[in-house]
């Protein structure tokens, strides 16, 4: 199994070769045999009898990440839509993009898009699952700027790539909270110890992020936004990734753990309320559009909302018409992806109010809208599959008994079939809208960049497949159901779920009654849609998420530089103000928590007044550094405490330092003077009084947290110096009397040496700085 | 003594500090050569002081004062010389190259 | 056989101190420096391997024995860092001469860079804490020497601050040396650790521990420490950026992990919360930077800061999988820091300028830069199955295993912005209509420096796909530094 996963990934690898010979044959051609030859692999598995198998391939065991694929139900309806969309769209493509077109790029993507979806819904290691899932957000980003010398095309593919990954990261959280809690990488595991999951405090926090995951994956509102522009994309990108496929990996998500979050009220509350309002809204505002793909798009919203929603009510009806749904959706939404694409192909424009009558001159991308879009609305005729899993919705929003009636979930039990009936009035109208609006009225031509004629006849085969489905499936439900729906339903329920599917049942029986009310309201409203238009002046001006989103990225950048300029202003003063400050709070506050401040006045030298003398002048010497504003005046009495520091040397008995500072203090002011020769004079200090008030206090503050912490130290001497080591061998085993020097040289040679080497490579570098000319512009 | 000391190291890194708060480099500079003298100061205190005879073997002398810290003051005087050597050559070339040694005028903005 | 363990100090500086006598023959000095940089590489890898398979290696220096004498302690966390060091030096070092001026190449560059690699692996090596202070101011020498080099007018400018605050805090921690020497009579590190576990009153040694954090966290730029680095570290040449990114933070984050783990482990409670909430603002103040601007030398600099987060978040939590996500995630870090500014000097050559507005449509012309670029920020980002990926999980899965909820959210949202900071990068500078070349005759030169950056990237992506290699490493290292017994025995030997 693991070959069917990494197949497209290796022939990615590839493409690039087999992209030099494209003048004589069309890349996309060598890309078609993968998708159908994982389908002819994995269709072996449909059956009555069919179960679950899983095949393990270690990879990283130490961490627990393995390759462990499952194959259930669920996975495989998703495969075998992967890949058997994956070959219809590729075969599309072929059609589509042209030769002149950077054909290798595309079908890299396109690979490695494929490769990692099979792989999101066959792991059952969450951190395999994780890594595929980032990756289907990363190559559809690279499939949405494919054309990016557009600036439509660089905003599409950055807001989907900013929201999935936020999702996906939110996911991760969620995917690492549950391994800690169950201490498994593996779903199925997990779900069997679903309890330490559903009692743990965390639990809400877990399935928030868990369905963030999903909702931003799956465009659920408000999180929907960057599908519409996602549509910047190559025609069969979108009818691949952003319709049958990638976006409904949230779907995916929330089915797969469904047998452990569905006995949570929230889950209900949340799943299904979040579902049915994206189904509204979706299809609300597809209406509302003027390209067909942006009717496409928000369809597709509206649609994975209802089977959102579905999987919100979990009961067996529902779980049943999600997943029956989630095959009719590809079906249907793929073709008319497709008649999108042969519009824009052959006419040149996607606009609908340009387009028009088009029937006469693609009558067979016409009859297949019809199919399309008729199944899409629902419309009850039994050679269309989208009837039945909607009548299927419409019975499953009826019929929630099994869920408790408290507070909240009651309201939202009674208003989920009016809202289902809401939206799928729209569907209704957008479908009418995109059929009629299109191809039939009065054609237009002068609009029209290209003169329209039919589609090549390769461009039709992928399209007319995906209505003989809808067809198929409309006439023998049957067909599919025991073999495959059944499978997939019952590994998202968990137990097994059958479900016969008929065209009739009766004039009165209510889903009946609720899709005729569709017809209706929605033909009426299809028809007087000029006059209620209006309204969407109003609604969205309030309710735009997308005005949220560039809000929010703008102000990102606006507001990231506004702080960093704030602080980060460049004034070395400004730094060490703040590094300080902050070393001065911390360090006050773990010596007052820990107690750290001690005085121990027992062991310590009595004063004596040499000491004192030279310890007043340094303090004034050092004090007048700063008062002074004379260079050569603050130049010689940094001199003083520097000799007044070697007097202090002597007198605490420690010749040799003394003479080492008499020395370098005595190069160093020398230093000082010739450089500060070719420097201007000191001026007078011109700071606010409120600057030179926080320097006091930082720098006293300062001193005094050193004073604190060096007579602490000195009142905590627990342990005995290892000095008296150095003292009692110097001699015998260093060969020397001086033991500072014996230290020196001998006991601690290596710090010396490297003493010597920070000389060395102090030379250097003032010779660098010395010798070279000094640059006005960097390099 | 010790006390004393710490004070006046204290006081020395204040000193410095201040110094080190201004803007020109001059001052700077000399703020960070008084911090060295407070930090060299701190760790002869750490050992204890005047606890004997200096640290050079010498017959019949018992105690003498902690050799140690004499050894890393060493060590750290001659790194911190280079160290300021160094500072103040680059203040010099900085301040000629910029045309200003007012290191308030010496921000920069990021596109440099 | 335990004098080996000196010899990825004294190569490096025998090395740096050769080709200080031939500065003014540049070829020559470029060959033999390429020459000894695979030199150092293997044999820094041979005693890498010896010590996976026999231990720790320790050298008494001058044969002294601990605490008296100092320690070079060769245990498998020094060393695997001192690996990755010459791993990025050899990078760098096939980068600098397309890179370098020819007076940046005669003004002894080639040993600035030796003793910088001395001096890190002295740092990741010594057992004696005023030996680190040493080694500590010998890769900043070094660090001021290439800071300077070429003495431009930003560059003096940016340097003067770099050297003014890691001066202060040197001055720091010599001092803070003096106090815990004062309190323990030792600076041997393993003597250190015994002894601070004798002690009752903790107080005053916490209080010392946290002033050798804010030192060590000032070299890391931990927040609210940090606000030096980010410009000084793009002014000088991009090689020199790209040492400095890939290695002086993460001797400061090395030097939190060593002496947290081993000498400062008494009251955790207080220090690592601490450190849990710092962690926490270093990761969103540093993509708040890295967002804040338009110059991709920044934002690159910038990014530094988040990954300290990660790092001060795993020593934080302070359990074995925490420490295991900071080292694999420092390991991580410094190749792909290092493999980004050589990226990002490389874009700003080629593109005639850093500033991002300026730029666009670059992949028409550089594509391989380009990809190399999108696949080194998805691994800045930690996007699996990269190398950040496995640091950020073990980090994560640490940090939820101690209720830490908090941080584990930061760490997420700061990964997002991460990878929006970089890919922005990508997309403005990158994609766009194809434009004329700005500069095409720097075509050539840019196509042999991007094989470096392509290289280290090679590394990162393995350090991720096949971490299954690298983990069980890892693991052990953290098994052991969190059971400091085991180093003391090794080092004081009773």
């Amino acid at each position: 199994m693991i070959w069917a996963v990494l197949l497209p990934f290796i022939m990615a690898m590839f493409i690039p070769f087999v992209d030099k010979w494209r003048e004589r044959i069309h890349t996309g051609f060598f890309v078609t045999i993968i998708p159908i030859l994982i389908f002819i692999y994995f269709a072996r598995f449909l059956g009555t009898g069919f179960e679950p198998l899983t095949r393990s391939y270690s990879w990283i065991p130490s961490l627990d990440i393995n390759m462990v694929f499952h194959l259930d139900g669920l996975s495989l309806l998703f495969v075998l839509l992967i890949s058997g969309i994956g070959a219809l769209v590729a075969f599309y493509s072929i059609y589509y993009l042209d030769k002149s077109e950077q054909l290798g790029h595309f079908y890299v993507y396109f690979l490695l898009f494929m490769g990692s979806m099979l792989g999101v819904v066959l792991s059952d290691n969450v951190f395999v699952l994780y890594s595929f899932w980032e990756f289907t957000s990363l190559s559809s980003f690279l499939l949405i700027g494919f054309w990016n010398f557009k600036k439509e095309s660089r905003y599409g593919a950055l807001k989907s790539m900013l929201i999935t990954v936020f999702g996906g990261l939110s996911l991760l959280g969620a995917l690492v909270f549950m391994t800690v809690l169950t201490d498994t990488t593996s779903i199925q595991e997990m779900i069997s110890q679903k309890q330490l999951i559903l009692n743990s405090e965390y639990f809400p926090l877990i399935l928030a992020l868990l369905l963030l995951g999903a909702f931003t994956k799956s465009a659920q509102f408000p999180f929907h936004i960057w599908l519409p522009d996602a549509m910047e994309a190559p025609t069969p990108v979108s009818a691949y990734l952003h319709s049958a496929t990638m976006v409904k990996a949230g779907i995916y998500l929330v089915a797969r753990y469904s047998p452990m979050l569905s006995s949570s009220d929230w889950f209900f509350i949340i799943v299904s309320s979040v579902g049915i309002v994206t189904l509204c809204w979706g299809s609300y505002m597809a209406v509302r559009q003027v390209d067909l793909k942006g009717i496409l798009a928000f369809s597709t919203i509206s649609q994975l909302g209802m089977i959102m929603a579905m999987l919100g009510f979990g009961t067996k009806v529902a779980v049943f018409a999600a997943v029956f749904h989630i095959l009719n959706h590809a079906t249907f939404k793929g073709s008319l992806f497709m008649v999108a694409g042969i519009v824009d192909h052959e006419t040149g424009t996607r606009d609908i109010r340009k387009l028009g009558g088009l029937m006469t001159y693609l009558p067979i991308t016409a009859t297949l809208a019809i199919f399309g879009t008729f199944s899409m609305a629902g419309v009850p005729l039994p050679f269309l599959n989208g009837f039945y899993s909607k009548e299927l919705f419409f019975d499953a929003s009826l019929h929630l008994e099994d869920i408790a009636n408290a507070g909240f979930i009651g309201v939202l039990k009674t208003a989920l079939p009016y809202l289902a009936v809401f939206g799928s009035i729209f569907t209704f109208v957008y479908s009418m809208y995109f059929f009629f609006g299109t191809f039939r009225g009065k054609a237009n031509l002068s609009e029209l960049p290209k003169k329209p004629h039919e589609a090549p006849v390769g461009m039709l085969v992928s399209p007319i497949i995906l209505v003989l489905g809808v067809i198929l499936i409309g006439l023998f439900p049957g067909m599919v159901n025991e073999p495959f729906i059944a499978h997939a339903a019952s590994a998202v329920k968990g137990l097994a779920v059958s479900k016969e599917v008929y065209f009739w049942h009766g004039f009165l029986y209510p889903p009946l009654i609720m899709s005729i009310t569709v017809l209706v309201f929605g033909t009426v409203l299809y028809l007087s849609r000029k006059q209620w238009a209006p309204v969407y002046r109003a609604i969205p001006g309030v309710l735009s998420m997308n005005k949220v989103y560039d809000g929010l990225v703008d102000r990102l950048e606006t507001y990231s530089s506004r702080v960093t300029k704030a602080y980060m202003n460049g004034s070395i003063g400004r730094y060490v103000r703040l590094v300080l400050a902050a070393i001065l709070i911390v360090t006050f506050a773990f010596m007052a928590l820990t107690g750290g401040f001690t005085v121990d006045l027992s062991n310590v030298a009595p004063l004596s007044l040499p000491e004192i003398f030279v310890a007043i002048t340094m303090v004034i010497a050092a004090v007048s550094t700063i008062l002074t504003n004379n260079r050569i005046t603050a130049i010689l009495i940094l001199g003083v405490v520097g000799y007044g520091l070697s007097m202090l040397f002597v007198l605490f008995r420690a010749p040799d330092l003394a003479l080492t500072q008499l020395i370098v203090e005595t190069v160093t002011v020398a230093l000082f003077l010739l450089v500060f020769y070719h420097l201007p004079k000191l001026r007078k200090k011109e700071e606010a009084a409120s600057t030179r008030f926080l320097n006091l206090v930082i720098s006293i503050g300062f001193g005094a947290m050193m004073t604190m912490v060096a007579i602490s130290a000195h009142s905590s001497k627990f342990f005995e110096s290892i000095s008296s080591y150095f003292l009692e061998n110097s001699y015998k085993l260093g060969g020397g009397d001086n033991v500072v020097n014996v230290i020196l040289v001998d006991f601690r040679g290596l710090d010396t040496l490297f003493e010597i080497v920070v000389l060395g490579i102090a030379a250097m570098a003032i010779y660098g700085l010395i010798k070279l000319p000094g640059k006005k512009e960097d390099q | 003594m010790e006390i004393l000391m710490a004070i006046l190291a204290g006081i020395l890194f204040t000193t410095g500090i201040y110094n080190l708060l201004q803007k020109q480099l001059l001052r700077i500079i000399i703020g960070t050569g008084l911090i060295s003298h407070g930090a060299h100061l701190f760790i002869l205190t750490m050992g204890e002081l005047k606890r004997g005879a200096p640290p050079i073997l010498t017959e019949g002398v018992e105690t003498y004062t902690d050799p140690l810290p004499q050894a890393l003051i060493l060590t750290s005087i001659v790194i911190s010389f280079g160290v300021t050597s160094l500072l103040l050559v680059l203040a010099y070339r900085a301040a000629q190259v910029n045309g200003t040694d007012n290191m308030e005028q010496m921000r920069g903005n990021d596109y440099e | 056989m335990s004098n080996l363990i000196a010899l990825p100090i004294i190569l490096p500086l025998i090395f740096g101190i050769l080709v200080a006598f031939i500065p003014k023959k540049r070829k020559l000095s470029r060959t033999l420096s390429q020459v000894f940089t695979i030199i150092q590489l293997l044999v820094v890898g041979y005693v890498f391997l010896h010590v996976l398979q026999n231990g720790p290696l320790i050298l008494e220096t001058g044969g002294w024995a601990a605490p008296y004498g100092i320690i070079i302690v060769g245990d498998l966390l020094a060393i695997t860092l001192v690996l990755t060091t010459n791993i990025i030096a050899a990078a760098a070092i096939f980068y600098a001469p397309q890179s370098l001026s020819k007076q940046q190449e005669e003004f002894y560059f080639y040993s600035f860079f030796f003793l910088l690699i001395a001096g890190v692996s002295g740092a990741f090596m010594t057992g004696d804490l005023f030996n680190l202070f040493v080694f500590f101011e010998v890769l900043l020498m070094a660090s001021y020497g290439l800071i300077v080099l070429g003495n431009g007018k930003v560059q003096l400018r940016e340097s003067i601050k770099y050297v003014l605050i890691n001066l202060f805090s040197s001055m720091l921690f010599v001092t803070t040396i003096a106090f815990l020497y004062s309190v323990v009579g030792t600076v041997n590190m393993a003597q250190i650790a015994v002894r601070v576990q004798e002690v009752e009153q903790q107080g005053i040694l916490t209080t010392i521990g946290i002033m050798f954090f804010f030192v060590f966290a000032t070299k890391a730029a931990v927040f609210p420490l940090y606000y030096w680095l980010p410009r000084p570290y793009i002014s000088p040449n991009p090689v020199v950026s790209a040492l400095f990114g890939a290695l002086l933070t993460k001797v400061g984050i090395y030097s939190i992990l060593r002496t947290f783990t081993l000498m400062f482990n008494q009251d955790v409670q207080l220090t690592h919360t601490l450190f849990i909430y710092l962690a926490a603002f270093t990761m969103l103040f540093g993509v708040i930077g890295a967002m804040s601007t338009n110059n991709i030398k920044l934002v690159v600099a910038y990014n530094i800061i988040p990954a300290v987060g990660f790092m001060l978040m795993g020593i934080g939590i302070f359990t074995e999988t925490s420490i295991s996500g900071t080292i694999y995630y420092l390991v991580h870090d410094m190749i792909i820091k290092a493999a980004l500014f050589l990226l990002v000097g490389i874009i700003a050559y080629v593109a005639g300028t850093s500033d991002l507005r300026k730029m666009g449509g670059l992949i028409h012309h550089y594509p391989v830069l380009g990809w190399f670029f999108f696949v080194a920020s998805l691994v800045l980002a930690g996007i699996p199955p990269f190398s950040g990926f496995i640091g950020k999980l073990l980090l994560l899965q640490g940090g939820l295993a101690q209720d830490e909820i908090m941080i584990v959210i930061v760490a997420l949202l700061s990964s997002l912005l991460i990878l929006f900071s970089m890919i922005r990068i990508f997309i403005r500078g990158f994609w766009g209509e194809k434009t004329e070349n700005p500069h095409p005759e720097r075509k050539p030169a840019a196509s042999k420096m991007v094989w470096p950056a392509g290289v280290l990237l090679a590394m990162s992506i393995t350090l991720g796909i096949g971490a299954e290699w690298f983990y069980p490493t890892i693991s052990n290292i953290s098994e052991y530094i969190m059971d400091p017994q085991i180093y003391i025995d090794s080092v004081l030997k009773e």
